[in-house]
C-alpha cells in the first residue's frame, strides 16, 4: 500500500519540488553581491552534479556491488545497475553543460583543465565505456559480471573528484554547501532554495531510474517472447 | 537432392560468442583507456595544480624565470586601472605580497577590487616582480552572501 502510493506520489513530487526550487530561484531568491544574478545557477548546477557524483554513480557502484557478492547476485541488481549508469551519463553530461555556462562569465572561460573539471571529464568517459562494454558483450552472465567490476574500479574517480579542490589547486570554488569545518557558505533563502534543489533533483534521479527499470523489464520480456515465438514458428516448420 | 537436405539438417557449430565478446571487450577497453589518457594528459599538460599563488611564484621567482604560467591572487582595491589594452592592477598573496599585473584582453564580467583571480602570462624579465599578463579568470569563492540594492526606498519609489 505505502510501496504503491510512494510510487505513485514520486513524479507528481518531483515536478512540485523542481518547479518550487526553480520559482525560488529564478523570481524570490536575491541576487547575489558579488555574482549579482549568475548565482541563479546555484541552484541548478551543484544538485545536478551531486546526483551525477553521489546518486546515480553511487547507486550503480552499490547495486554491482551486491551482484558480485554471491549471497545478493540477482538479475535485478544488474538491472539497477545498467540503468542507474545511463542516468548517470544524462546527469554527467548535464553537470559540465551547466558547469560551462556558469563559468563562462563567472571565470571567463567555457573550460578549464583543473583537477575538479578533468576529473569529471574522466567520469564521464568512464560511464558511456561501462555502457559500451556492455553492449560488447553477448552472455547475459558474463556481461553483468564484467560491468559490475567496471563500475566498482570506476568509482574510484569519485573520491578523486570530490576531494580535487582540497588536493590540488583549482579553478572551481571548493566544497559548495559546507566546508571542511560544517561551516554554511550560502546565506538565508539561498541556502534553503540550493538545499531544495538538491531534494528535487535526487528524486527526479529516482523517477528516472524507475521509468528507466521498467523499460528495460519490458524490452527484456519483448525480447523473451519474440524469441519464444521464433522457436514456436520453427518447431511447427519442422512438424510439417 | 537429398545431399541439400542432409546437410541444412546437419548439427552446425555453435557461434564463438565468448571469444568475440572478448575481443569487443578488449576494443573498448582500449578506446576508453585512449580516451581517459588524452584528458589525463591535458589536466597534467595545464597542469593538475592549476596556478602559483603569488606568495609560490615569488619563491620560485628564478625558477620561473619568463616562462608562461598561471598566478592567482587578490585583486589589490584601488589599484584597478583600464588600459587601452585591457587592464593593469596589483595582485596580493596571502602574505602580502605583492605582484604588478598588466593584463592584455578584455576582462570577465566579475573582474573587480577585492576579488581572487588567477592571471595567465610571465614576468616581463627574469628579476621583474611586473607580470604581463594575456588572460585573467575570476576565480570566485564558494561564499554566497545575498546583495541589497533595493534596501532603502524613496517614497517617490526610487531606490537610494
Amino acid at each position: 500500500m505505502i510501496k504503491q502510493l510512494s510510487q505513485r506520489l514520486l513524479g507528481p513530487v518531483t515536478l512540485l519540488l523542481l518547479v518550487l526550487t526553480f520559482w525560488l530561484g529564478l523570481w524570490v531568491t536575491p541576487p547575489d553581491r558579488i555574482q549579482g544574478n549568475l548565482v541563479r545557477m546555484l541552484y541548478v548546477h551543484p544538485a545536478v552534479a551531486w546526483v551525477a557524483l553521489y546518486v546515480s554513480f553511487g547507486t550503480a557502484t552499490i547495486a554491482s556491488v551486491l551482484y558480485l557478492w554471491k549471497r545478493t547476485r540477482s538479475g535485478t541488481l544488474d538491472r539497477v545497475a545498467h540503468c542507474a549508469m545511463e542516468v548517470s551519463v544524462v546527469f554527467i553530461v548535464l553537470t559540465l553543460i551547466t558547469g560551462s555556462i556558469w563559468g563562462r562569465p563567472t571565470w571567463g572561460v567555457w573550460w578549464a583543465w583543473d583537477a575538479r573539471l578533468t576529473s569529471t571529464a574522466i567520469l564521464g568517459v568512464l560511464a558511456i565505456g561501462y555502457l559500451a562494454l556492455r553492449r560488447a558483450n553477448d552472455d547475459p552472465v558474463l556481461r553483468a559480471r564484467r560491468s559490475a567490476v567496471f563500475a566498482i574500479v570506476s568509482a574510484i574517480n569519485v573520491p578523486i573528484i570530490h576531494f580535487s579542490v582540497q588536493w590540488w589547486k583549482t579553478l572551481h570554488q571548493g566544497a559548495t554547501v559546507f566546508t571542511s569545518n560544517r561551516q554554511l557558505l550560502v546565506h538565508g533563502s539561498m541556502a534553503w532554495t540550493l538545499l531544495l534543489s538538491f531534494l528535487g533533483f535526487t528524486l527526479l534521479f529516482f523517477w528516472l531510474l524507475r521509468a528507466r527499470y521498467r523499460l528495460e523489464v519490458l524490452r527484456e520480456e519483448t525480447q523473451r517472447a519474440t524469441l519464444d515465438l521464433a522457436l514456436e514458428m520453427r518447431q511447427r516448420e519442422g512438424a510439417r | 537432392m537429398p545431399s541439400t537436405e542432409t546437410s541444412e539438417l546437419s548439427p552446425v557449430a555453435p557461434p564463438k560468442s565468448t571469444s568475440r565478446s572478448r575481443w569487443r571487450s578488449m576494443g573498448v577497453l582500449v578506446v576508453l583507456a585512449a580516451a581517459i589518457i588524452v584528458l589525463l594528459s591535458q589536466g597534467i599538460l595545464h597542469s593538475l595544480n592549476y596556478f602559483e599563488t603569488v606568495d609560490q611564484a615569488l619563491h620560485q621567482r628564478a625558477l620561473l624565470g619568463t616562462r608562461v604560467f598561471r598566478i592567482e591572487g587578490v585583486v589589490k582595491p584601488g589599484t584597478i586601472t583600464r588600459t587601452s589594452s585591457g587592464a593593469s592592477f596589483v595582485l596580493t598573496g596571502p602574505k602580502d605580497h605583492e605582484v604588478f599585473v598588466d593584463a592584455h584582453g578584455s576582462p570577465p564580467q566579475l573582474f573587480q577590487s577585492d576579488i581572487p583571480v588567477v592571471v595567465v602570462g610571465h614576468f616581463t624579465s627574469p628579476t621583474s616582480l611586473d607580470f604581463d599578463g594575456s588572460q585573467i579568470l575570476v576565480k570566485h569563492t564558494a561564499t554566497y552572501i545575498a546583495a541589497h540594492p533595493h534596501r532603502v526606498k524613496a517614497p517617490n519609489r526610487t531606490t537610494r
